[in-house]
């Protein structure tokens, strides 16, 4: 499929300059929290939405509309059953990112009059912790909750955050740097305990773990579509209705998906989130035992051969698919250009223009110099073990190299303890 | 009968007689009162025209909670606070007598602006 899309002219050309590396071809794609290739199922279903099947779903008065929306509530039906919600409880929107907006400063600003505290924690991603920082110009009060080093959160300081003037608990389900794997039961059972509404960005979560709205009394959830091997540019949120989560909407119009998010749902792309969910929900244990086992194996690989190695995140209550490990005394961006015909990233990708290292990597305590030097390895549905492979053996080579370069590293291995020296200035 | 208070968006009241056992909506409807746009739907659940804000005490006192569709209707309305109903779901009581209530200062029509 990749040849023919290399072959076939659509007036672009993917630029020879972007690729240049030893062999043909494009480099492997190990950056499966950035994004994942649309599944060609889902490709499949979203098709006949693109050509012919093109009435806008709101259209009451033709069969176009009706076939239109009826396509929109089968995907609306296929992302709840894959969350154990029920379909009148999923909006359909942009993306994580605005799922995210609209449930933080829905909700708040909906019950600013009696509640104005909210808590989330150190390690969301940056459109929760944005949103958050909006709302404390409002007025809010936010309150940013620590992690432990495993990079998990703390349940007694969570308990101990929450104040009668609490309205909702942020926290987010996978971590996209590091993995982690938040205690959603438990956070969950504490708000309703505290009939506080729990937010859970799951946008890394759903489809590659279990997650159920039920059983972990989550009251408003994430969803990407890009994520989960759908399209880019649609998301979901999930607001309960029963007890009743109110919202008021960020974005004003005619009313669609109740009220909540309105402009015109677009059939196509919800029509592949439905399908990815669907798919996901089908494959979810196939791809996780599969995915768990290459993670193994390049875990294994990488620490068999090298030393000082530092894997950030807790390595059990993780998902196997982010490995995000530091090679200390390497610098991650060198190494990153060292491994182009590996397609990774440090850190996530919406802050890789900036300079600063990791606000996560910061959170859970990484030494600065550590937290330059990470790599996050992303595997999905699509990586093959000979990737997994090819990349760790790549990746040994250079960070070998490098630290044969490494003045640093040279003077680790002759036993000197650099914390002990004093660094002069020239 | 009972008697019924509604004081509409520019303040005026309109106090009304009603039947135990009929609706708000059905209140306004039977006394003609100067509601424009009010009970679109005709009490079938398909619009929040007939959204109506009860006084703290007396909501508390309100017999039955919205059902789910009605709460679906009820979001979509302007104006929308805690103490919000839809009229055409709420039954008269005897103990209801003399009770006000406030019509919402908006409206989704926007034709008599």
């Amino acid at each position: 499929m990749i040849n023919y899309l290399l072959i076939c002219d659509l007036n672009f050309t993917i630029d020879k300059d972007f690729s240049k590396f030893e062999g043909e071809g494009r480099p492997l794609y190990l950056d499966a929290q950035a994004t994942t290739p649309v599944d060609p199922r889902v490709l499949d279903a979203m098709l006949p939405y693109m050509t012919n099947y093109y009435g806008n779903p709101h259209s009451r008065t033709h069969s176009y509309g009706w076939e239109s929306e009826k396509a929109v509530e089968v995907a609306r039906e296929q992302v709840a059953k894959l969350i154990n919600a029920d379909p009148k409880e999923i909006i359909f929107t942009s993306g994580a990112t605005e799922s995210n907006n609209i449930a933080i400063k829905g909700v708040a600003r909906f019950y600013k009059m009696k509640k104005n505290h909210i808590i989330t924690t150190q390690t969301e991603h940056k459109c929760v912790l944005d949103s958050c920082r909006v709302l404390e110009g409002e007025g809010f009060e936010v309150t940013y909750l620590p992690v432990l080093p495993s990079g998990l959160i703390d349940l007694n300081s969570l308990q101990n955050a929450i104040r009668p003037t609490t309205v909702l608990v942020s926290i987010m389900s996978v971590n996209n740097e590091i993995g982690v794997k938040q205690p959603l039961a438990e956070i969950g059972a504490m708000c309703r305990k505290a009939k506080v509404f729990f937010h859970c960005d799951a946008a890394q979560a759903v489809g590659k773990i279990p997650i159920d709205v039920e059983s972990m009394s989550i009251d408003l959830m994430s969803i990407s579509g890009h994520k989960v091997y759908g399209p880019k540019g649609v998301g979901a949120l999930y607001v309960r209705r029963r007890p009743r989560v109110r919202i008021e909407a960020l974005q004003s119009g005619g009313g669609q998906e109740r009220g909540i998010r309105s402009g015109t749902v677009p059939t196509p792309l919800t029509v592949g989130i439905g399908a990815a969910c669907e798919i996901a929900q089908q494959e979810l244990k196939y791809d996780h035992a599969r995915i768990s086992k290459l993670s193994q194996r390049l875990i294994d690989q990488i620490s068999h051969s090298l030393t000082h190695v530092i894997r950030n995140g807790d390595p059990e209550h993780s998902y196997p698919g982010c490995v995000n490990l530091s090679f200390a005394y390497v610098e991650g961006e060198s190494l990153l250009m060292a491994l182009k015909d590996v397609a990774l990233s440090s850190g996530s990708a919406c802050t890789s223009a900036s300079l600063e290292p990791s606000y996560v990597l910061r959170a859970i305590g990484a030494e600065e110099d550590l937290a330059h030097s990470s790599i996050r390895f992303g595997i999905g549905r699509f990586t093959t073990e000979a990737e997994v492979d090819y990349t760790a053996q790549k990746c040994i080579h250079q960070v070998t190299k490098l630290r044969e370069m490494s003045p640093l590293w040279e003077m680790v291995q002759e036993g000197i303890d650099l914390k002990s020296i004093k660094w002069t200035q020239h | 009968m009972i008697s019924v208070t509604f004081v509409n968006r520019d303040g005026d009241s309109m106090k009304v007689k009603a039947k135990v056992g009929d609706t708000f909506l059905d209140a306004a409807i039977n006394n003609d009162v100067d509601l424009e746009g009010f009970g679109a739907c005709e009490g079938t659940l398909s619009c929040s025209t007939c959204h109506i804000i009860f006084k703290k005490e007396d909501f508390d006192k309100l017999p039955d909670k919205p059902s789910d569709e009605e709460m679906d209707m009820l979001d979509l309305a302007y104006g929308l606070c805690d103490t919000s109903r839809l009229g055409c779901q709420i039954t008269l009581t005897e103990s209801m007598d003399g009770i006000v209530v406030t019509v919402p200062a908006q409206v989704a029509d926007a034709r008599n602006r």
